[in-house]
């Protein structure tokens, strides 16, 4: 019973915080999951986005259902997802009603959302360190790593960054 | 269902391109695809949804599209998520949004049930686990590929890169919570970020 409402207050933190994409919310759901719960090693959380990634769904609820899963069954799987856009859906359902004006252009819109997208950066950058830690362990994982990253830069808007994934998984499956 | 007009026309801004009627089952069922044939996260989604719903079944023009996307990006949370509750509820009111909601998240809560009871038992294999770590290996240079982009794009003026060092102590150095990082830079920005037209 702890466990589900730790669950579901974890989850919804990270569905609250969840700004700017998958990308971003993995530091958080590192926060939450790996060092504050300890639900998941960092090397499992690894294998869980190595899946979110080949599975449909955002990163997010992906997330949400496995660990909810580990942690608690099929019931802390549903409650975990639930919670993980809970957040969202509240929001949306006071906010909507009163959204009169083409908010885009709205200049405490603009300011807002620039600040955020600076934070969500500052985020991201902080991820690569903490989860890249975490994850590499040797020169030649950071060759791996280095790697997926200049082939998503050459194939930018190319190819779907899956193939990168699988790329580097097979590249695992080959040396390790 | 002159109600619902009624209602959806106080949108303001948002040009009633809606067709006569959609049924929720057709709702779900197109979301439940685009939720399905998705690989890789939620951003991947909205080209597929624009395409199910702008170009394919012609349940909205494209501005409108696009106005929800916007919106549902302003929002926190999981963006394909919002983006469907916004077109549900533009296409069929209450019912719609649940349909759309529900029709997203379906496909990945079963798929990711059925990888983790019945998958996970080959997660122990040496080969699985190989793969396995070379792809979680890539999502940190996938990372520092998104840090490349978001830099790109919200990094333009000085003050943008005073936000970005403030959010980096924060973060990194302080150790705040990520959250509360987001929300002192965007503060932050609120006050001293230039104003720029969009």
């Amino acid at each position: 019973m702890k466990n589900l409402i730790e669950l579901i207050m974890s989850f919804m933190i990270i569905g609250i915080g969840a700004y700017g994409g998958g990308m971003a919310t993995i530091p958080l759901i590192q926060q939450e999951i790996v060092n504050s719960r300890k639900w998941l090693s960092i090397k499992e959380m690894g294998e869980i986005l190595a899946i979110a990634q080949m599975t449909p769904g955002p990163i997010a609820i992906n997330s949400a259902t496995f660990t909810g899963f580990k942690v608690s069954g099929i019931i802390g799987s549903t409650l975990a997802t639930i919670a993980v856009i809970l957040p969202s859906l509240l929001i949306l359902t006071f906010f909507t009603p009163f959204i009169m004006d083409r908010f885009e252009n709205n200049h405490y819109f603009i300011r807002f959302s620039c600040g955020i997208q600076v934070g969500v950066t500052s985020l991201i950058i902080f991820a690569v360190y903490s989860y890249g830690c975490g994850v590499i362990k040797g020169w030649f994982d950071l060759a791996i790593a280095l790697i997926a990253f200049f082939l998503l830069v050459l194939s930018e808007k190319k190819l779907h960054p899956i193939l990168v994934i699988v790329t580097c998984g097979i590249l695992g499956l080959i040396f390790y | 269902m002159n109600l619902k007009q009624t209602k959806l026309q106080g949108q303001g801004q948002f040009r009633d391109s809606m067709p006569e009627r959609v049924s929720v089952t057709a709702i779900f069922w197109t979301f439940f695809r685009v939720g399905l044939f998705t690989l890789g996260g939620g951003l991947a989604m909205l080209p597929v949804m624009r395409h199910e719903i702008v170009l394919k079944q012609k349940w909205l023009d494209n501005s409108d599209f696009h106005s929800m996307v916007s919106l549902a990006t302003a929002i926190p949370g999981a963006i394909a998520v919002n983006t469907a509750y916004l077109l549900g509820r533009r296409l069929g009111g209450k019912q719609g949004l649940a349909a759309a909601v529900l029709g997203t998240i379906l496909p990945s809560y079963i798929v990711i049930l059925l990888v983790v009871w019945i998958l996970s038992p080959f997660f122990k294999y040496p080969k699985v686990a190989a793969f396995l770590r070379g792809c979680s290996i890539a999502v940190a240079g996938q990372l520092a590929f998104a840090g490349l982009i978001f830099g790109r794009r919200s990094l333009g003026k000085w003050q943008h890169i005073i936000g970005f060092i403030i959010g980096l102590t924060l973060i990194g150095i302080l150790k705040i919570h990520p959250i509360w990082g987001i929300i002192s830079v965007s503060i932050f920005g609120f006050f001293f970020f230039p104003y720029k037209e969009s």
